[in-house]
């Protein structure tokens, strides 16, 4: 399935339209018209929870922590995705691929050992898969992710090995990212993406497995971002976090590496308990790495313990991270997806999420 | 039955299915040992008494008994069984069987009783020597003589041990040399053996062979001479 | 010692290796017999199997092993609304759309085209999941929606033989576009031409925006299939049907399966034929030993153990035979696999040279067969062996136990034809005319039955020969006071002939009745049809143009359309065209006709459409076409059809027109002015067509369409004579063994009367006589049999399998070339035999016991 890493490579320029221009006859295909993402545009809500089906990419990224009955700490991640593909915009047909929605469920269970995880993916339409405007409403299916009218986000995730039945309730104000939500990606100012963030989601709901359905509550985080272009071109991988601090604080961090492994744009934000909101720059991030895990699976290594220092208005401060559990690789190669790390991570006084992509070798896309 | 005397008919009555009488009310008593030869005319019913002594065929009325058991009452498979572990056949015809070695022919009435086949091949082995052709169990009946075939015959006969042996014509089929050195080899095995026989014969010769010659007519069994 | 154990081991092992020692080409022959029927049963059935299994994984790949499908009923598809209501439907876990079109390339070449959602056939269809070259999964990026990429299966990839890359016109539904063949389908089954593209650009560039073909379902894990495909079925619109991966190989499966059940059904004639030359292998066997038998009687061996002992023979030489069968039917198998097909030319599978599928449970089964048969073969001469007198046998010789004077009674046989004749006016059981090979079987059995009396009454009248040659008269009066010995050298004989007989009879008339069909079905100079008429068909006013081209001195424009009467019975082809009931005669080969009512529309139905929907001239019929639904309509005639095996109703085009409102045709049938070549009106009527639809358009003359239905025909019915010329051989190979134990057996009669002065020659002289008597007796009895039985499939087995009738013709030909083949191969085998026992020492003979 896709990663965010992957979703982003797709907005790379595609040599798919000659195929389309000759498929017609010798009549000029016509490709679709991205908008760009420019600073200064201002995000309305409930609108801009909605899709923006205009755009190439688009993404609603909820990753959190859940807490069993029996007080087992468990990971989840429910996440769909919305793209563009540059496809002839004259064929009337309603299976014309001009909207494919995917989605992907993953639970990091300590007892299992492993992410149990699987995916959705169909062309927009019919009913069965959808990315509505106006408001968060995504159908892909039997997965749903909406946003109620008391502004409850409701999910359903009916994987093979588990269910998630949750319903996030935001307890902060929405937190914009970059500058009031115009974040960039790289070091040209389109490398950019349009990102707003939801810390501090009160989960309650149920997670099922082996047709066992268990109470849960936890705390969860919302990552909406949607873009026409956004990686560099050297941009070989990508590592993100996001930590639900526990006095209230949220702290974003993300690099996109090159191929040596050296930050080609870093960035994030610390939104701490006083709301009190500090942006970083391409030199305000850094990530080091504590320790590697080498997957049994891929050979790939892994840096699951990392410091994530930040540069705060006071100074620099580090957070230690670590894993929930080392395995925590999703390997989707069986369903021709690719291979990545997207796990729960703790660290003094916070909780969240660590993705990790671009270690599995490179990706061909 | 050790007390029990190996042949004893009483009150034999036969009829052709066409009504003819062939004998009525016959008996005869044979004590191990004694050779009994049964003469008479082609017709009068010689080879019908031995089939009836051995249970192949059914008499009218009267009893046999072998060995203290009585026929009439028994099934045919009891009587097969009887026929099998008691009587031994000597045929005019020999009657060896082409495919099966010497050494098999003789063996064949223990094989039927279920002896081992080695048991069996051993004790036909001896026996083959008894008759004069040890060391060629081996042998095929198309490589024999029609005397040798005829001791073969003799060789199965006794092989098991049985309490009778029956024979029909045995040198029939014989020049008189030969038929003179199997009446010899006849009556020496059957004494050593301790069985009761009946021979039926035409041959006086054969009869002379005999402890006691009887002649059958349709009245029954009339002594003729002693031997 | 178990006193009641009825047979020694070491008895039975002496006898049998004896015996066999003795004659082992006489227990080869009985293996070979035995091994012969087994494995043409076996291999039949491997075909058979590999072949359905073959069209089952061609039909999962068309379906792409869906759980079940919605199919659409004709090519216009269905709307593509149904698509969410079935995905959404309770227990779907899935539905993947397609587009299904026949399509062609601009070279010439034929291929199934989907159009799928990548996305969906992944998870529904993956075999329809392309790949391109170098890439080792399904491609997950954008480059799957590549709109013009075709995806091909290696089939249509190698009939195309064009590289990855190139770009092709592809013409499907009257319109042509051009693709670039982007990779291939791995996984799709071999011998499937299939091609896939996007649906979206499947529905745009071939005029199908709205509409699907198909839909591909994967039901939730655990959902009750029958609430599903009942939920399904309330659903669906008149234009879709549900169909399940079994339930369409099941139709293939009735497709064949009476063509199976024939071929199998010949199979088993080989094995029933080895078993008669079992039978009279032991019959001869127990017959020559039954001294010895009586022997083994008088020194202590029990009925029982003589019935034992001769069944154990039977079932060594059944189980030897049978295992034997096994590896040759395998290996007969792939021969014929690799020869003619999974339907062994039966034109019923598309596929070439399927994989063979070994089934063990079958072979055993098959197996069984042969031993049942080695045993009842033997059961007659071993309850024979063991009800003998022991003390008759022991002085009789070999020969007819009875007395010559007393005729056979052949009532059990006239019992068994009767209930044979009987049989045959039963139904068909499970669709197949079961009772009617039950009928042949009784018919059979009771005909081989009375060979004793049979040979009796043909050979009486030449007692009355007066002064015959010696070896005649020798011949005769042994023939006639031995019948049952005859009979025993005949029976294998008489069921082969009868069988082959039966069914050349059979072959005969159907192909006199299908030339003559298409004699009369096809009375124009020229027919035109469009191949997969998908968009349509030619429009009223390019017909008005074609009817005025001067070539063409008349044309019926025709339209053919599939029709479901029954959901669970394949369409029937509904046909418009002009039918005029004053000529009617003259266009359709009628069976049978009845007056309608005044102003009703005369429906005219094919002979298996009226079979196997109970339809009479006279009565009224429903169809369901026309505004309203469903137009009644009225049954005016029935004619015989051989093209469309589940059946056809013709209505006149100006009907079809009013009902329907549709005015395309897709066929025309064209008489030509004189002097005109077929040619030249073909190049003119595609002048007048649009490019694409002239590109699907064929042409064909009468002459060619009747070589190529013959030939079809030819090529189905080769592996028939094939399987027949062998249990032809089986049978005669019976009669030679037959007889060369029967002479092996009368070595004595031959010393004997040598002894009294019959010359050397003349007993090989009576010998020939008997052979060639026996031999026309066999070919009389078995020509009698086979004509009676082929009646049996003509009007049972064919209607009730087939659902239609032809007319009896009789090879007299090949009658008259059996008739002498079997009296030659018979005396010929006699004299073989005899020779070498007469030039044997006939003193010695004399001399021996047995």
């Amino acid at each position: 399935m896709f990663s965010r890493r992957q979703l982003l490579a797709l907005t790379a320029p595609s040599l798919l339209l000659p195929g389309i221009a000759a498929s017609q006859r010798g009549d000029a295909p016509v490709p679709p018209t991205y908008p760009q993402v420019r600073p200064g545009a201002r995000l309305s809500f409930p609108a801009d929870h909605g899709s923006h089906p205009e755009f190439r990419t688009e993404w609603w990224y909820v990753t959190g922590w859940l807490r069993a009955p029996d007080g087992a700490d468990l990971g989840f991640q429910v996440t769909f995705f919305r793209s563009r593909p540059q496809v002839d915009q004259r064929n009337p047909s309603a299976f014309a691929p001009k909207q494919i929605i995917f989605a992907h469920a993953a639970l990091s269970d300590p007892g299992a050992g492993r992410l149990l995880h699987d995916q959705r993916i169909a062309r927009a339409g019919f009913g069965l898969a959808e990315a509505r405007s106006g408001d968060a409403d995504l159908v892909l299916d039997d997965w749903s992710l909406r946003r109620d009218p008391e502004g409850l986000f409701r999910t359903h995730a009916g994987a093979q090995e588990f269910a998630l039945d949750l319903v996030l309730a935001p307890t902060q104000p929405i937190l914009l990212q970059g500058q009031s939500g115009y974040s960039r990606k790289g070091p040209a100012p389109e490398q950019a993406s349009y990102y707003y963030s939801l810390p501090h989601l009160k989960v309650s709901g149920a997670v099922t497995r082996a047709g066992r359905r268990v109470d849960v509550t936890g705390e969860a985080w919302l990552d909406r971002e949607w873009s026409s272009t956004l990686l560099d071109a050297r941009a070989v991988g990508w590592d993100w976090v996001g930590l639900n601090l526990d006095d209230g604080g949220a702290l974003t961090a993300f690099q996109v590496r090159d191929e040596s492994g050296q930050a080609v744009w870093t960035g994030g934000s610390l939104r701490d308990a006083a709301g009190r909101f500090t942006e970083f720059g391409p030199r305000d991030v850094r990530f080091t790495t504590r320790r590697l895990w080498r997957s049994p699976r891929t050979n790939a290594a892994y840096p699951v313990e990392r410091v994530v220092e930040v540069r705060l208005p006071g100074g620099m401060r580090a957070f230690s991270i670590r894993p929930l559990f080392d395995d925590q690789e999703l390997d989707s190669r069986a369903s021709g997806g690719p291979v990545y790390w997207e796990g729960a991570v703790r660290t003094d006084g916070g909780r969240g999420y660590l993705e990790l992509t671009g270690y599995a070798g490179a990706l061909t896309l | 039955m050790p007390d029990a005397l190996p042949l004893s008919l009483s009150g034999l009555t036969k009829s052709l299915p066409g009504g003819r009488v062939l004998f009525q009310d016959l008996s005869l008593q044979v004590r191990p040992g004694e050779i009994v030869a049964v003469m008479g005319e082609s017709g009068v019913g010689k080879s019908t008494l031995l089939n009836l002594i051995a249970g192949l065929d059914l008499a009218d009325s009267g009893r046999i008994e072998i060995s203290g058991q009585a026929l009439d009452s028994l099934s045919d498979d009891v009587r097969t069984a009887l026929r099998r572990d008691n009587i031994g056949f000597v045929f005019q015809a020999f009657h060896i069987l082409p495919h099966l070695t010497l050494a098999q022919n003789v063996a064949l009435p223990l094989v039927l009783a279920h002896a081992a086949q080695r048991e069996a091949l051993e004790r036909a082995d001896a026996m083959l020597a008894r008759v004069g052709l040890g060391g060629r169990g081996g042998d095929f009946p198309a490589q024999v003589s029609g005397g040798e075939l005829q001791r073969i015959a003799l060789a199965r006969a006794l092989v098991h041990r049985p309490a009778l042996l029956l024979a029909d014509e045995p040198t029939g089929n014989l020049d008189p040399q030969t038929a003179e050195r199997i009446l010899d080899l006849f009556s020496t095995q059957v004494r050593e053996s301790g069985a009761a026989a009946v021979m039926v014969t035409h041959s006086e010769r054969a009869a002379a062979a005999a402890d006691r010659i009887l002649t059958l007519t349709s009245e029954g069994l009339v002594a003729a001479h002693a031997a | 010692m178990p006193p009641d154990r009825a047979l020694s081991p070491t008895l039975l092992r002496w006898m049998m290796l004896g015996e066999w020692r003795a004659r082992p080409s006489r227990v080869v022959l009985a293996i070979m017999a035995i091994a012969i029927g087994v494995a043409l049963g076996l291999a039949v059935h491997i075909v058979n199997r590999s072949a359905l299994d073959e069209f089952a994984r061609a039909v999962r790949t068309v379906s792409g092993e869906s759980d079940l499908q919605i199919h659409a009923v004709s090519p216009a598809g269905f709307p593509e609304g149904l698509y969410p209501q079935v995905a959404r439907a309770q227990g779907v876990a899935m539905a993947s759309p397609v587009v299904e079109l026949a399509a062609r390339t601009d070279t010439g070449g034929q291929f199934t085209l989907l159009g799928v959602d990548v996305l969906r056939a992944a998870a529904v269809t993956p075999s329809l999941i392309g790949r391109r070259p170098g890439a080792d999964t399904f491609d997950s990026s954008e480059a799957v929606f590549q709109a013009d990429a075709l995806f091909l299966s290696q089939d249509a990839f190698q009939a195309l033989g064009r590289p990855v890359g190139a770009r092709v016109t592809v013409t499907a539904a009257g319109r042509s576009a051009e693709l670039q063949i982007a990779g291939t389908l791995p996984a799709a089954a071999s011998g499937q031409a299939l091609g896939v593209v996007d649906i979206a650009t499947a529905q745009w560039l071939f005029g199908q925006i709205g509409q699907l073909q198909r839909l591909d379902v994967r039901l939730q894990e655990g959902a009750d299939r029958a609430r599903v495909e009942n939920e399904l079925g309330r659903l669906l619109p008149r234009a879709a049907e549900l169909v399940t991966a079994e339930t369409e190989a099941r139709r293939s499966d009735n497709l064949s399966r009476a063509y199976r059940v024939n071929l199998e059904m010949l199979a088993m004639v080989a094995l029933l034929t080895g078993g008669f030359l079992v039978y009279s292998a032991q019959s001869l066997s127990v017959a020559r030993r039954r001294p010895q038998f009586a022997l083994l009687r008088v020194l202590g061996l029990k009925p029982r153990g003589m019935l034992r002992q001769v069944l154990i023979e039977g079932a060594v030489l059944g189980v030897t035979g049978a295992g034997l069968g096994i590896l040759l039917g395998v290996g007969l198998a792939a021969l014929a696999l690799n020869l003619f097909g999974g339907d062994l030319g039966g034109g019923y599978f598309a596929a070439d040279r399927p994989r063979l599928v070994f089934t063990p449970v079958a072979a055993v089964v098959i197996a069984s067969l042969g031993l049942i048969v080695a045993l009842a073969g033997s059961l007659l001469p071993a309850l024979e062996a063991s009800r003998a007198q022991a003390a008759v046998a022991l002085k009789a010789g070999a020969g007819d136990a009875g007395d010559p004077r007393r005729a056979p009674m052949p009532w059990i046989s006239v019992a068994l034809l009767g209930a044979g004749a009987l049989a045959a006016f039963g139904p068909p059981v499970g669709g197949l005319p079961l009772l009617g090979y039950l009928s042949i079987a009784l018919m059979l059995a009771g005909g081989v039955g009375a060979m004793p009396w049979l040979a009796r009454v043909l050979i009486r009248p030449l007692r009355r020969l007066r002064n015959p040659a010696p070896p005649v008269a020798l011949a005769v009066a042994r023939l006639w006071g031995a019948p049952r010995q005859a009979a025993i050298a005949l029976c294998g004989i008489v069921a082969s002939t009868s069988l082959m007989v039966a069914m050349a009879v059979m072959v005969t008339s159907f192909r006199g009745s299908v030339d003559e069909w298409l004699v009369q079905i096809l009375p124009s100079d020229v027919y035109m049809r469009i191949e997969d008429a998908t968009g349509g068909g030619i429009p009223p006013e390019v017909q008005a143009r074609i009817a005025a081209l001067p070539q063409l001195e008349a044309v019926d424009f025709r339209q053919e359309a599939p029709l479901r009467l029954a959901p669970d019975r394949p369409a029937v082809r509904l046909i418009a065209r002009e039918l005029d009931p004053a000529t009617i005669k003259e266009v359709l080969p009628l069976v049978a006709r009845a007056d309608i009512p005044v102003g009703a529309v005369a429906a005219w139905v094919s002979e298996p459409m009226a079979d196997i929907y109970r339809l009479k001239a006279g009565q009224r019929l429903t169809l369901p076409i026309g505004s309203g639904g469903t137009t009644q309509v009225w049954v005016a005639g029935i004619w015989r059809d051989y093209s469309n095996q589940f059946g056809a109703v013709a209505l006149d085009s100006d009907d079809y027109t009013r009902i329907t409102g549709d005015r395309l045709r897709s066929q025309a049938a064209m008489d030509l002015a004189s002097g005109v070549r077929p040619r030249a009106v073909a190049e003119a009527i595609r002048e007048l067509l649009p490019p694409a639809v002239a590109r699907q358009t064929d042409f064909a003359e009468p002459r060619n369409l009747r070589a190529v239905a013959l030939q079809i025909f030819d090529r189905s019915f080769a592996v028939t004579y094939a399987l027949e010329a062998i249990a032809i051989v089986v049978g005669l190979t019976g009669v030679a063994a037959t007889f060369s134990a029967q002479t092996l057996a009368r070595r004595k009669e031959f010393g004997m009367l040598r002894h009294v002065g019959v010359l050397r020659r003349q007993i090989v002289l009576m010998l020939a006589t008997e052979g060639a008597l026996l031999g026309l007796v066999g070919a009389v009895a078995g020509l009698a049999l086979g004509v009676a039985m082929s009646q049996v499939l003509i009007h049972v087995v064919n209607p009730q399998s087939f659902h239609w009738t032809m007319e009896t013709r009789l090879p007299w030909g090949l009658f008259t070339i059996l008739t002498l083949a079997l009296a030659v191969t018979s005396a010929g085998a006699a004299v073989l035999a005899g020779r070498g026992a007469v030039s044997s020492a006939a003193v010695q003979a004399v001399r021996e016991d047995w």
